[in-house]
């Protein structure tokens, strides 16, 4: 059956993805939940929560607010926080309660700007997406919020879209400055909320997520800022190219841009064939023939069933529904799918 | 700067319950999931959550019907406790949470689960989510449809956050789920239950050897039933022990159903309330017990560690197999000192607050929910030791308890063995 999971457990939601970019930023997180959305996030998502103070806090709703639609109770809570803590902006992330209830956003936004004189963003997530998904729109409504101005393009600075722990397994920016150079600015990491307001002084961006685009394209079209895509080379991509791929076909499974990366490093080393999947967004244009999109687990058996390919090169959490395949499963982490970083070496970050 | 809101024991039992602070109040503020409450305040963080509850039953499997949003944290709890063949998502679309269309694919979907499973489950309990708190779900009906389809018994757990309040919060709603296929049969004299908790108590516990002495031959525990016969067994039970007050909406369930009494206790750490409760348990059951070689062994222990350690100061958190006013009142009367607590205040233990309040009117008060503990510093007396992850969590390199553990202590036992895990602490064994 469609949607249903025997063997996998569900990857990491749209909310934590929004957050995920939101986190270092300065503003106060507000997760629009009864407290599990946020518990999940902070207790599993955001590996950043044990090391990082941020202010992201859970609404704490009620069946009668939600069923009232009390978002004048919400308001005077975050005002209240706000009151209490030193942040630069207010933000709502969605979950599925306000999804279910169809909260009226632009309206949540109008109240929050007006009762705390701080910017505020909403980000409607809702659940039952992925993560990038939630990433795509935390970007653009930082952008459309706080880069509106037009700055001088700055020589050289490259702007790094979508280094997040989610996408990449890493928790600093330092992985991106070594591949990308110390000037690098890497949005949602080690970088605040002046860093999105400045935006258009890069002169390039490096899209690492596919929850990233969106908000490239955004600069390009209105400041003229080209991108490409890109990752860094990981450690646990070294450990991979460590085996011999030589003459043999292979299925990369990770975030597109990861997996392309990989992609590229074997094809460098090996002559060998390279098909990439993804449970997260596929973008044709950074595809190549043989790539997929996979919806569900059944959909990543079939694939590997009858792709006749040797080696899956995939996050290990997922070798469960692959017990059937005779060929070589190599681990390739991916803290959205299994909560394992690359930064400790893969281990399951955990309270 | 330290801008954590607390207010002192004194002054709290001075205002009342009635007019407690805001601050101490989660509902009316903003909730800080900060690193030291995830244990507690996250579904399925640590302990048992309602998922792992859930599977309580023995040979029982887990359909969590929900947007994957609510199952992220089983990829945890599923591989590092065992439980990854438990359990199984029917995850739910945008379309799904707006129309309430899933439901007609759930009968379909615990058949499917039924046939993969290589050993057949005694029971597919079926975990919904807020979303179908709002959408007014009668998760009953659906689950008689998937027994009729399936062959197997399905019972509805209900993880609605949204009603963490109310008069059946989620963690009560387990526990009545989790009794509910118990049938009724012949009640025996000699039998009982322990109700209460997901883990057993610990097996040096008192209360066993109190309960034999008076004649009770089955003491029976959920967690202790190997399958589904033994599970069975517990609706022969002459009464029900209930040691968690989460456990209080089961027992009268199965008083109504099943025709089981029962009768409340609440863990303590005053020894002279544990003495008390064991009296009051023999007075209603018709027997006695004979507890004071327990009592003396408690009393010795008390004076060996205050002898041994002196007059030391605790910082106590609300992670914990304790109430935690109770636990600073019980070591205060020890003459302990007990200057922070990060606990919620409720109706319930507000007697506790004012007893604290007679001995201690300087203890400060945390709520560890409150957005203002972003800002906790430590600051006034120093604290020798912590009691709960969480109260650690705040003073860093204090020597600490955790007193988590799954396996419940209770009674005079479970006193001596925090008193001997302090000693373990404050001698700088690892945790």
């Amino acid at each position: 059956m469609k949607n249903l999971l025997k063997l996998l457990s569900p990857f990491a939601p749209d909310q934590s993805g929004a957050v995920g970019v939101l986190y270092e930023l300065g503003g106060l997180v507000v997760i629009c939940d009864a407290g599990g959305c946020a518990g999940n996030i902070c207790g599993f998502d955001e590996p950043r929560w044990f090391t990082k103070k941020s202010a992201v806090f859970s609404a704490g709703l009620r069946d009668m607010d939600a069923i009232l639609g009390r978002d004048d109770k919400l308001i005077e809570k975050t005002a209240r926080a706000v009151g209490q803590t030193q942040v630069k902006f207010t933000a709502v992330v969605g979950t599925p309660v306000p999804a279910v209830i169809a909260t009226d956003y632009r309206a949540l936004k109008r109240m929050a700007e007006n009762k705390t004189s701080l910017p505020a963003i909403c980000v409607d997530c809702t659940g039952t997406r992925l993560y990038d998904d939630g990433e795509e729109r935390a970007y653009l409504e930082l952008l459309r919020t706080f880069s509106t101005k037009e700055y001088e393009t700055e020589k050289g600075k490259v702007g790094i879209i979508g280094c997040t722990p989610l996408a990449s397994g890493y928790m600093t920016e330092k992985i991106f400055k070594g591949e990308y150079g110390n000037g690098a600015v890497t949005f949602g990491m080690g970088s605040g909320v002046e860093d999105i307001s400045k935006a258009s002084q890069c002169e390039k961006n490096i899209v690492v997520s596919t929850g990233g685009i969106k908000a490239a394209e955004y600069l390009k079209q209105r400041f003229g800022i080209p991108f490409e895509t890109d990752f860094p080379v990981t450690e646990a991509m070294q450990k991979v190219i460590a085996h011999d791929f030589s003459g043999k076909k292979v299925l990369v499974v990770h975030q597109q841009f990861a997996a392309n990366k990989m992609r590229k490093l074997l094809k460098e080393r090996f002559d060998c064939t390279v098909d990439v999947a993804t449970f997260f967004k596929l973008f044709d244009e950074f595809a190549q023939q043989g790539d997929e999109h996979l919806s569900d687990e059944e959909q990543l058996v079939r694939k590997v069933s009858e792709g006749g390919y040797d080696a899956v090169i995939i996050d290990s959490i997922c070798n469960r529904a692959l017990k059937g395949y005779r060929g070589e499963l190599i681990d390739l982490p991916h803290f959205a799918v299994s909560g394992r970083l690359d930064e400790n070496g893969g281990q399951v970050c955990l309270a | 700067m330290n801008n954590a809101f607390y207010i002192t024991a004194g002054e709290l039992a001075q205002k009342g319950f009635e007019n407690t602070p805001d601050e101490l109040m989660s509902a009316k503020h903003l909730i800080y999931s900060s690193p030291a409450t995830l244990a507690f305040n996250s579904p399925g963080a640590q302990g048992f959550g309602v998922k792992r509850a859930g599977l309580a039953i023995p040979g029982s499997v887990m359909l969590l019907v929900s947007p994957g949003c609510c199952g992220r944290n089983t990829t945890m709890q599923s591989r590092l406790c065992g439980y990854q063949d438990r359990f199984f998502y029917l995850l739910l679309d945008d379309t799904d949470i707006v129309t309430g269309r899933h439901l007609t694919k759930i009968p379909e979907a615990v058949k499917e689960v039924f046939e993969f499973c290589d050993k057949k489950p005694s029971a597919v309990m079926i975990c919904i989510t807020c979303v179908d708190a709002l959408l007014g779900t009668d998760m009953e009906r659906v689950s008689r449809k998937c027994e009729e389809l399936a062959g197997v018994p399905v019972v509805p757990c209900y993880m609605y956050a949204l009603t963490r309040e109310k008069k059946l919060p989620p963690m009560a709603a387990v526990r009545k789920a989790v009794y509910s296929l118990l049938k009724p049969q012949k009640r025996h004299s000699d039998a009982m239950n322990i109700l209460g908790f997901f883990a057993p108590l610990n097996d040096d516990s008192e209360i066993y050897e109190l309960l034999t002495k008076a004649g009770i031959k089955h003491i029976r525990e959920i967690s202790r039933c190997e399958d589904l016969a033994q599970y069975e067994e517990m609706s022969q039970a002459n009464f029900n022990l209930v040691l968690n007050s989460e456990a209080r909406y089961a027992a009268q369930q199965m008083e109504e159903t099943l025709g089981i009494p029962y009768i409340e206790m609440m863990r303590m750490y005053h020894i002279d309330k544990i003495h008390n409760q064991y009296m009051s348990l023999a007075n209603a059951i018709g027997v006695t017990f004979d507890d004071s070689a327990h009592y003396e062994a408690a009393k010795k222990a008390i004076d060996d560690f205050r002898q041994k350690h002196g007059e030391l100061n605790f910082a106590i958190g609300e992670f914990l197999n304790a109430d935690s006013f109770e636990l600073a009142w019980a070591l205060l009367s020890y003459g302990f000192g007990v200057s922070e607590i990060y606990g919620t205040v409720g109706e319930r233990n507000f007697v506790f607050v004012k007893a604290i309040a007679r001995l201690s009117p300087e203890t400060k008060i945390f709520s560890n929910l409150s957005p203002t503990m972003l800002d906790y510093e430590p600051s006034g007396k120093k604290i020798d030791a912590c009691i709960g992850n969480d109260a650690g969590y705040y003073h860093a390199g204090v020597p600490t308890v955790d007193w988590n553990e799954e396996r419940q202590p209770f009674g005079y036992a479970g006193l001596r063995l925090l008193l001997e895990q302090l000693d373990g602490a404050l001698k700088g064994d690892a945790k």
